[in-house]
């Protein structure tokens, strides 16, 4: 069963559509990506599957439900620019929610402690929400939605307004949130996070949804990887050419296409024997970068609009850092699941 | 139990922020300076009606600011935080509704407190105070129950209107009379005086209450007054309850 069911919904405020016929389904499980530039309608999409809002038309169903009343409990919601009670210390403020929650006593208790330590707001837990920096501030923002244990979270531009320190804090986070095996969805226009953090992702632009994709499929789509090198000796390029007409390669660079796992993992490996220093390993285009264009000017084409190319919709800026920190992922995924095999 | 438990506690959250916030200064303040200017007076005892009917005014205009300081509270973008659990609407707005209550009673009890102990009313003990004391309670639940529904989470700016426009013409008998009302032509004058009626009913009940505050005359049919009170502010209160239910919470920004 779907834990999110859209079909054609549509909402407008004042006579003016936001939505325009949404639909889409999420399995359970998966981390969902609603990516879409700012005033696309994420928001309000977010805030329909939260219950705020009801449909004009259409169908919202949550857990096969279509009274979201009946879900309230199961699904965490963390609100985009920071907003929160600001004149509590961490901890009332948790204790406060977790009440409204449901939750009492030793159980109370029990689930502050442990969403304050997984959280990482262990020092700052006595220090009051207006004096915590915003990183810290959107911390407690996952901690409350994730005290009642949802079997959903909703969470809305959960890096907006962060530092890229903020922003790598709360992408970590939300990965260590995947391990809960719980659903969730994550309406955002940075085309990193959805790259991190999505298992599947689709583009909202125009009211609807015009493209879907699987990040992991996408990725694997890249078609080409530069890997540059402090120097590379001549006997390195020479065995490196040996490994497939794919690879080629000069002083500084090497170049894989087309760029296969297998492949760029021969290629690392020869490098790390031979002693070469990698600085670096980029692909030679952003795929989910890509994908974005290509379905809006698609889109665009369909519409008969002038600029069939408009920008992605934010900053892919931390390139090739974020890449290595993704590629250390999935190699440790890939070893996680080589040692859970018999 | 459950909806109690959670109606209490998000009070408690609201009083606590309303407190920590520093809002509260203005209540204290005004206060304060209502029983210097209205209730500190040496050379004249003061009696129980100019006590029950000066304090029952002040508290009235108090209530006004409170219930919208506190209803103020509750439209905010952080009330998503807290409707996204399993709160539910109507302990959310009860609970906010309750807070208004708390702080305009709360004023009540100081000023009764400080009177009692620099002051005391000439004439009025303890079974007479409570007597004064419950339709002038009940005043105040019923001016917060009618602020709590006029506030924009829970009727939308049409509806609002229209209520505040009833409530003018149930009062409009203070404008329109005597010579303005012969004026009219006579189906006019009718359906005015008809419509007149009808609408102030509802507000009997805070009127009579106050007369019976400053008297503390229960007899006759001024004893149902208090009932008559209380139905008002549940109604109001449901009818707030139902709209609030319904609604899309589109909170301010």
């Amino acid at each position: 069963m779907d834990v999110i069911t859209l079909e054609d919904v549509h909402k407008s405020y004042d006579g003016i559509p936001v939505l325009r016929g949404v639909s889409l389904h999420v399995p359970r499980g998966i981390v969902y990506g609603v990516l879409g530039p700012n005033g696309a309608g994420k928001t309000t999409l977010i805030h329909l599957l939260a219950g705020f809002l009801r449909p004009d038309r259409g169908i919202v169903r949550v857990f096969g439900d279509e009274n979201l009343q009946q879900v309230d409990g199961r699904v965490g919601y963390v609100p985009e620019r920071l907003r929160y009670h600001t004149h509590y210390t961490v901890r009332e403020y948790l204790f406060y929610l977790g009440r409204f929650s449901g939750l009492a006593g030793a159980a109370l208790r029990r689930r502050v402690g442990e969403e304050i330590e997984a959280c990482g707001l262990t020092s700052v837990v006595n220090r009051k929400m207006s004096a915590l920096a915003r990183g810290m501030v959107q911390r407690v923002g996952f901690a409350q939605a994730l005290l009642s244990q949802p079997e959903l979270l909703l969470i809305d531009e959960p890096t907006s307004g962060l530092d890229s320190e903020g922003q790598r804090d709360i992408i970590d986070l939300i990965d260590t949130v995947r391990q809960r095996r719980c659903t969730i969805m994550v309406a955002t226009h940075f085309l990193d996070e959805v790259d991190f953090l999505c298992d599947r992702f689709g583009i909202l632009h125009g009211g609807r949804i015009i493209a879907e994709a699987e990040t992991r499929a996408l990725r694997q789509s890249s078609r080409s990887v530069v890997i540059t090198v402090a120097d590379l000796p001549s006997s390195t390029a020479v065995a490196l050419s040996a490994l497939s007409t794919a690879v080629c390669c000069n002083q500084r660079e090497i170049i894989l296409t087309p760029n296969t796992p297998e492949l760029q993992a021969q290629v690392l490996r020869l490098l790390l024997d031979h002693g070469v220093s990698i600085i670096s390993l980029a692909p030679q285009f952003h795929p989910i970068e890509e994908f974005y264009r290509s379905a809006v000017r698609g889109e665009a084409g369909r519409h008969g609009e002038s600029d069939a190319s408009p920008p992605p919709p934010g900053p892919s800026g931390t390139g090739d850092t974020l890449l290595r920190e993704l590629l250390r992922r999935e190699d440790q995924r890939t070893q996680e699941r080589q040692t859970d095999e018999p | 139990m459950q909806a109690l438990l959670r109606t209490f506690w998000f009070a408690a959250f609201t009083l606590s922020e309303y407190l920590r916030s520093g809002r509260i200064i203005v209540e204290l303040a005004a206060t304060v300076a209502a029983y210097y200017l209205f209730f500190r007076r040496w050379t004249l005892p003061m009696t129980p009606d100019y006590f029950f009917s000066t304090v029952g005014l002040f508290t009235l205009g108090l209530t006004v600011y409170t219930g919208s300081t506190i209803l103020a509270l509750g439209d905010r973008p952080q009330g998503y935080v807290t409707l996204a659990r399993r709160l539910g609407r109507s302990p959310y707005l009860i609970g906010l509704y309750v807070s208004v209550l708390v702080v305009s009673w709360g004023v009540y009890g100081i000023i009764c407190l400080l009177i009692a102990l620099t002051n005391p009313v000439s004439g009025l003990d303890i079974a007479g105070w409570m007597l004064g004391t419950l339709p002038l309670l009940l005043n105040l639940a019923m001016l917060a129950a009618l602020l709590t529904l006029l506030t924009p989470i829970v009727l939308p700016a049409p509806w609002r209107l229209a209520v505040l426009a009833l409530v003018a013409l149930a009062f409009s008998g203070n404008l329109i009379s005597g010579s303005t009302m012969s004026s009219l032509p006579e189906p006019v004058a009718l359906a005015l005086d008809v419509l007149r009626t009808v609408l102030s009913t509802p507000l009997l009940p805070a009127f009579t209450g106050f007369a019976i505050s400053v008297s503390r005359d229960y007899s006759g049919a001024s004893a149902v007054v208090p009932v008559a009170q209380l139905f008002l502010v549940i109604g109001l209160l449901s009818l707030a309850v139902y709209s609030f239910a319904r609604r899309e919470l589109l909170f301010s920004a």
